[in-house]
């Protein structure tokens, strides 16, 4: 939660927050560990976990070209399948599990700290950036921000930074919103065997909706990268 | 210097950095890990599957191919069976004609030959019979004429005759 401390330290003189590295490896470490455990024992004809897996490559690849045609989207393949999986284990991290200690939060939801969404967001934004680059050349992507008229320049600048804020804020927003509900939920059930029966109720509903928010997050996210990345492909007229 | 605050929460660049590093890691690893040989076998099935449909395709312009000569051919057995079951059948009728016309040109033969048998027999019973009326009528005759003679003569004749009807006797 945003008001809980975090144990900082400083390296190289940058600063690092301990909470947060936690839980990017553990959901890295998850992610990781569910691919690998899905991914042996490879047929022609698939089994059961091949069978999953695949339907995940293949749900993340559609995704990825829906938006973005030709060779690019199958290059774009492995990037949008590591994105949803990462950010969908992330989202749903926190909801199963929240270790504080002493105030200080060491696991949780990475998602739910706006610095690495909005690390996520750029890391996009930067990929869509240097595809553009490479698709168009220099000249044809920077002409792209002085269209339709030159005067479009800053409305354009304008446009790539609210596309940065929105992409890394809703996620943030979403999955921040539900866990801070669910800490007040579970403030709640301390208030005797009534509200902690109404609690235990009322999370295991919103816990339910928030896994559905999570997934949700996680496919919009991916969506409108791969829009984002689209939209620098092509010479706008 | 970076620390300063984004929407209540402080901007950690390290953590930035961590993320990014992190997250490349994790793409790398599920390339070797995952995507590769996933990618190769979906890849992989999808030959196959063009493949086979286009075996099946093909196998199944084989079959019908086998199928219209098969066809073919079955007419032209047909064709050859029926004509053989004509020939056979203008033959057996040609040979029953045949058959009939001998049988009916061998019965008139038999029929004219037995004629002929008859009248011949008859023109000999015929002749036979004129031959004995003759000789008959001569022997008469010669008796009626055999009376005319002289009582010797006369009685030697019929002594004769007599005699001669012994010894016929």
């Amino acid at each position: 939660m945003g008001d809980s401390a975090a144990s900082t330290f400083e390296f190289l003189g940058l600063t690092f927050n301990v909470g947060n590295m936690i839980s990017i490896s553990l959901a890295c470490v998850v992610v990781l560990v569910l691919v690998y455990a899905l991914s042996r024992h490879l047929t022609l004809k698939p089994g059961k976990a091949q069978n999953v897996l695949e339907y995940a490559v293949d749900f993340t690849n559609g995704i990825v070209r829906s938006s973005i045609s030709g060779e690019t989207s199958r290059t774009l393949g492995l990037w949008g399948f590591t994105l949803f999986m990462f950010i969908i284990i992330a989202n749903l991290q926190g909801l199963f599990l929240h270790i504080d200690i002493s105030g200080v939060t060491y696991v949780k939801s990475p998602t739910s700290d706006p610095v690495i969404t909005m690390t996520l967001a750029l890391m996009t934004l930067t990929l869509a950036q240097f595809l553009g680059i490479r698709k168009l050349g220099y000249k044809g992507h920077f002409e792209n921000y002085l269209k339709p008229f030159v005067f479009f320049l800053p409305i354009n600048l304008f446009e790539e930074f609210t596309n940065f804020l929105t992409l890394g804020l809703r996620l943030f927003g979403n999955i921040l919103s539900g866990e801070m509900l669910l800490g007040i939920i579970l403030g709640m059930s301390h208030g005797g065997a009534v509200m902690w029966i109404v609690s235990f109720i009322l999370e295991l509903a919103w816990t339910g909706f928030s896994v559905f928010i999570g997934c949700i997050q996680a496919y919009v996210f991916v969506t409108l990268s791969s829009v984002y990345i689209s939209r620098k492909l092509e010479l706008e007229d | 210097m970076f620390s300063y605050s984004v929407v209540g929460a402080q901007l950690y660049v390290g953590d930035m950095l961590f993320v990014m590093i992190t997250f490349l890691v994790l793409m790398w690893l599920i390339k070797i890990v995952a995507w590769k040989p996933v990618t190769k076998m979906m890849q992989d099935r999808s030959d196959k599957i063009v493949n086979d449909i286009d075996s099946a395709k093909e196998s199944r312009t084989k079959a019908a191919e086998l199928a219209q000569k098969r066809q073919a051919e079955l007419d032209k057995t047909r064709d050859d069976a029926s004509g053989i079951i004509n020939n056979a059948k203008q033959n057996g009728q040609r040979q029953r004609e045949q058959i009939v016309e001998d049988a009916r040109s061998e019965v008139s033969n038999l029929k004219s030959s037995a004629e002929k048998d008859i009248e011949q027999q008859r023109q000999e019973a015929l002749a036979n019979s004129r031959k004995d009326v003759a000789s008959l009528s001569i022997e008469i005759a010669s008796k009626i004429i055999s009376k005319e003679l002289n009582e010797d003569d006369q009685k030697g004749l019929v002594d004769s005759y007599i005699e001669g009807l012994g010894k016929q006797k």
